[in-house]
């Protein structure tokens, strides 16, 4: 997948409700890759352009899910955080 | 860390700066052109478009520079990998080819060792004497200071006078402060219980020398100012050395106030100092505080030794010009010490000097610097040799190298891969150096002058490792680029089946300079060690003046306090002769302020009974006190006659002088019956009753002293003329030598008679004659063992090249043969190609050791540095190993076969 590849998939799952800044999103890509989380290729499009392709490798799946479990702790928290207080409020 | 599977790996394009750049722009430019042909094809124009793309990728430059900076340093890291990579692939590969080729790794691993391990052993030894600053705070910016007489004597030179230190301290600016003392060995008293009577080395400082020296106590205080006003007096404080305080006082803790007994006196102990404070040339174990008023009329009394601290930043030669400037007012400033006139006729100067270089002194720092070069050509001439194995390997792997090339490996390919082969030898031979300089260096200190400066300084240590490792590294990338510097490899060598003929003469010529080099060197530095043979040879034919053999030698001191008069210690002393001249074998005995080769360079003025200009004060003699049996014991030839007890107890007015002095005061006249007198003496004047034979009292290698020698009692009309006899060497003369029965039956003698008297320093006259000789000797031996090292590498590097030169031959001395050539013409065709390159060598080294010898300079005695009988010993014996190291190879080129060699 390029870079806009990424972009365009963000914007139909989230229906657009993920904004970020695109150019933010390369660093992003480049810092994976020196990581070795993301390999990188260059190959062409199906129209024919010239075009970086990233793929994830399997110390990048293994990040993922990492961080996933992270993410999902921290929202199961903040989630309970916020149902006691929504109690106290109500 | 690693990117593992990057796509770089698998693609190996080669990347730059420039690439990358190129990239992530395409990168960038792709998402904005896509994302504007998107919204084009919603309808937007296509300016609007890219506005919007532009809006929405925020500051394009800032992602750019941030996308940039994050390539680049990936790349540094693949690099780096990649190198990594490629250094451990051609180690372990060149491992492995070293360790099949067992005979080249071990002969090139022990060449190498054995060389950079001996130019290590010796550098650790000159870092630590001659390069590294002495161990006080900020030890580079010690100087000394002393005054050089040249009207006077050309040798010795004066110290420092008190006025002197208080001026200098007072007017200078480039030193910061300004320290004087002197040493001496003094009695600690005995006592009834554990501890014997014990000489020990004092010194007298001012309370200066501790700042100056950077010395603070460990307990109680250091001696200040006030302490060396009271000394004028009397002495009542002490400081005590580490090193005594915890073998004589036990580390009482509560030593600070307590009295010791010093000859006598009773003194209280005012602080103990750390083990590190020391005087930097001599151990001291009692600091006593000097009288030093300055208050005290200026008088010449130029005794001192004095060690100045400079200013930050202020160099050497800042303070001298300085010194010298404020020394040439000394005729203003202190008139009634010095005249103007005086100051010229005598030349009268303050000479500073780095304290380091005083304390080693130029013939140590020169004696070392030389063994350095002669360790260095000795690690030269391993290189060579080991080069020399390099491009023999080489020849024999042309093959596997075209092979290689021909599968596409590339120049930098195969030059990686022979350097890592060095690299890896020369790991290995480092090692092994360190191992070869550790072991050298426990045998050098065991084998060692004791007497040579900073000795225990030496150990090995880092810069030891450092030095290691520069030589090593240096040799691994010379004999790494060895084959890199030949050229091109050319293919036609697997054609050939190996066997190339146009290239190999080329290397050839190669290890011809090689080993011609070698001989060249080799001949350098057999000649240098030569003249040091000859050099020691001569000073072992010199006459001493004395008969050493038989005599054993021992010190003995009188303390002060129980010996006030010259008549209590003569009475000693002639009570102690007759005892020890009773005992069994005992020949005869003799007491006398110095021995012979040993004496210090003080000298005295001396006044003679002629008038002229000799006759003037300032006459610089040296005077000692003797008992009668002294010239006996020692057999030094006398004419006339020496005082006997009888004489000396009457106090009467003869002394002897040697030939020396009588030939320089009465000069083809006989000096018998004239008279001399004492520096502050007052007439009449001693006559003159006998004249010695030459007598080499400063070493064999000056010229006999001039001596006068009084008795120990003054005559009765001049008292007081040289002080107190409280220190003398001992000399008794056995009918066989038996210092094991004999001193321990002396020392009971002096015990019966005064227990307090403590007997040191005892050792036969002999060895005193061999320790003269001792640092000359270790110098010897030293150069002696690198040029035998140099001697037999080159042997070995000749006998590698002929019989290279033999197998490359074969062919063609298989032709001879079978012409008709005899074995004996074979043998000489190969011995004469040796000789012929030895030729060569020695009339290059004969050159190179005409040119280098001169600097050996005061290091020969009685030689040329190009003495011809040692250049011709040199050339003779290096001609002679050229010959036997090409004999093996030509005996085998003299069993060829000639049907064999033909058809191979």
């Amino acid at each position: 997948m390029h870079g806009l590849a990424v972009l365009r998939w963000i914007e139909e799952v989230t229906g657009q409700r993920l904004q970020v800044e695109e150019g933010a999103l390369y660093p992003a890509l480049h810092r994976m890759e020196q990581r070795g989380w993301l390999d990188a290729e260059w190959g062409y499009t199906e129209r024919n352009r010239k075009a970086k392709f990233y793929r994830l490798t399997t110390a990048g799946r293994r990040q993922l899910t990492a961080e996933l479990l992270k993410w999902s702790r921290y929202t199961e928290a903040v989630g309970l955080v916020l149902a006691r207080e929504g109690a106290a409020a109500r | 860390m690693s990117t593992g599977r990057s796509w770089r790996r698998v693609v190996r394009i080669p990347f730059s700066r420039r690439v990358l750049q190129n990239e992530v722009d395409t990168e960038l430019q792709f998402h904005l052109e896509g994302r504007i042909e998107e919204l084009v094809a919603l309808g937007m124009s296509r300016q609007d478009a890219t506005a919007e793309a532009r809006w929405r990728f925020g500051d394009l430059d800032t992602h750019r520079r941030e996308v940039r900076a994050i390539d680049e340093e990936m790349l540094r890291m693949q690099r780096r990998t990649d190198l990594a990579d490629t250094l451990g692939r051609e180690l372990k590969h060149a491992l492995r080819s070293l360790a099949r080729a067992r005979s080249f790794t071990a002969m090139a691993l022990a060449t190498l060792a054995l060389g950079i391990g001996a130019a290590t052993a010796i550098f650790t030894i000159l870092d630590a004497v001659v390069l590294r600053p002495l161990p006080y705070p900020h030890g580079d910016r010690l100087v000394a200071l002393s005054s050089p007489v040249p009207g006077i004597k050309a040798a010795p030179v004066w110290g420092l006078a008190r006025h002197e230190m208080f001026y200098f301290k007072r007017t200078s600016h480039t030193l910061e402060d300004l320290g004087i003392y002197r040493t001496e060995v003094t009695t600690l008293t005995g006592d009834d219980g554990a501890h014997q009577a014990e000489r020990v080395p004092v010194a007298f400082v001012s309370g200066s020398l501790f700042g100056v020296l950077g010395i603070v106590p460990e307990r109680g205080r250091l001696l200040n100012a006030d302490d060396n006003i009271r000394a004028q007096d009397t002495v009542d404080v002490a400081l005590l050395s580490h090193g005594i305080w915890e073998r004589r006082f036990g580390s009482d803790p509560a030593i600070v106030g307590k009295r010791i007994d010093l000859e006598g006196f009773p003194v209280t102990v005012a602080g103990v100092l750390p083990r590190a404070a020391q005087l930097p040339d001599q151990k001291i174990d009692l600091w006593l505080p000097l009288d030093v008023n300055p208050a005290s009329p200026a008088r010449s009394n130029h005794v001192f030794s004095a060690i100045g601290r400079m200013r930050p930043g202020t160099s050497v030669e800042d303070a001298q010009r300085e010194l010298t400037a404020l020394t040439a007012q000394f005729s203003s400033v202190f008139p009634n010490v010095y005249t103007s006139r005086m100051m010229k006729v005598i030349g009268f100067t303050t000479r500073v000097k780095s304290l380091r270089d005083d304390v080693v002194g130029p013939l140590v720092t020169k004696a070392l610097w030389i063994l350095f070069g002669a360790v260095t050509v000795v690690l030269l001439i391993a290189a060579a040799n080991v080069a020399n194995l390099f491009l023999v390997r080489l020849e024999s792997r042309r093959l596997e190298a075209a092979v290689r090339s021909a599968i596409g490996a590339s120049r930098g390919d195969l030059a990686w891969h022979y350097l890592a082969e060095s690299l890896a030898l020369a790991a290995g031979a480092a090692l092994g150096a360190l191992a070869i300089a550790w072991a050298g260096l426990r045998l050098l200190i065991l084998f060692a002058p004791s007497d040579l400066p900073r000795l225990d300084e030496v150990h090995l240590g880092w810069t030891s490792g450092a030095f290691t490792l520069a030589s090593a590294l240096a040799a691994a990338i010379a004999l790494g680029l060895l084959p890199s510097l030949r050229p091109r490899i050319d293919l036609t060598t697997l054609r050939e089946g190996g066997r190339g003929a146009t290239s190999s003469r080329r290397r050839l010529a190669a290890r011809n300079v090689l080993v011609v080099s070698q001989m060249a060197l080799a001949l350098v530095l057999l000649a240098a060690a030569g003249l040091l043979v000859r050099s020691l040879q001569n000073l072992r034919g010199v006459h001493p003046g004395f008969d050493a053999t038989n005599v054993t030698t021992m010190s003995l001191a009188l303390p002060n306090g129980r010996y006030r008069t010259p008549r209590l210690a003569s009475n000693f002393f002639e009570q102690l002769s007759s005892r020890v001249r009773a005992l069994p074998g005992v020949v005869s005995v003799g007491f006398g302020g110095a021995l012979p080769l040993e004496s210090s360079e003080l000298c005295t003025g001396a006044v003679i009974d002629v008038p002229g200009p000799s006759g003037e004060r300032g006459d610089c003699v040296q005077m000692m006190q003797v008992t009668p049996g002294y010239f006996e014991t020692l057999r030094i030839p006398l004419r006339g006659h020496a005082p006997d007890w009888a004489e000396n107890g009457l106090g009467g007015a003869s002394a002897v002088v040697s030939g020396a002095f009588a030939e320089r005061f009465w000069p083809n006249q006989d000096a018998i019956g004239r008279g001399v007198r004492c520096c502050n003496g007052t007439p009449p004047f001693y006559r003159i009753a006998g004249v010695t034979g030459p007598v080499r009292t400063h070493g064999l290698d000056r010229s006999p002293g001039q001596v006068v020698y009084f008795p120990m009692i003054p005559y009765a009309k001049n008292p007081g003329i040289e002080g107190l006899p409280i220190f003398m060497r001992m000399v008794v003369r056995t009918s066989t030598i038996q210092l094991g029965a004999i001193v321990p039956a002396i020392r009971r003698v002096v015990a019966e008679i005064d227990p307090q008297v403590p007997v040191t320093d005892v050792a036969p006259m002999e060895q005193i004659l061999a320790k003269s000789l001792a640092r000359r000797s270790f110098t010897m031996m030293l150069l002696a063992t690198a040029a035998a090292l140099a001697l037999m590498l080159s042997a070995v590097g000749i006998y590698g090249v002929i019989s290279y030169v033999v197998a490359q031959r074969r062919g063609e001395i298989g032709i001879r043969m079978a012409l008709g050539a005899r074995t004996g013409q074979v043998r000489g065709l190969v011995v004469r190609q040796s000789l012929a390159m030895a030729a060569v060598g020695v009339a290059i080294g004969l050159a190179g050791a005409l040119v280098t010898t001169r600097v050996l300079g005061a290091l020969l005695f009685g030689v040329s540095p190009a003495d011809p009988f040692v250049l011709a010993g040199a050339t003779m014996l290096l001609v002679i190993l050229a010959a036997l190291a090409s004999y093996f190879p030509a005996q085998r080129a003299s069993r060829v076969d000639p049907v064999e060699a033909l058809r191979g």
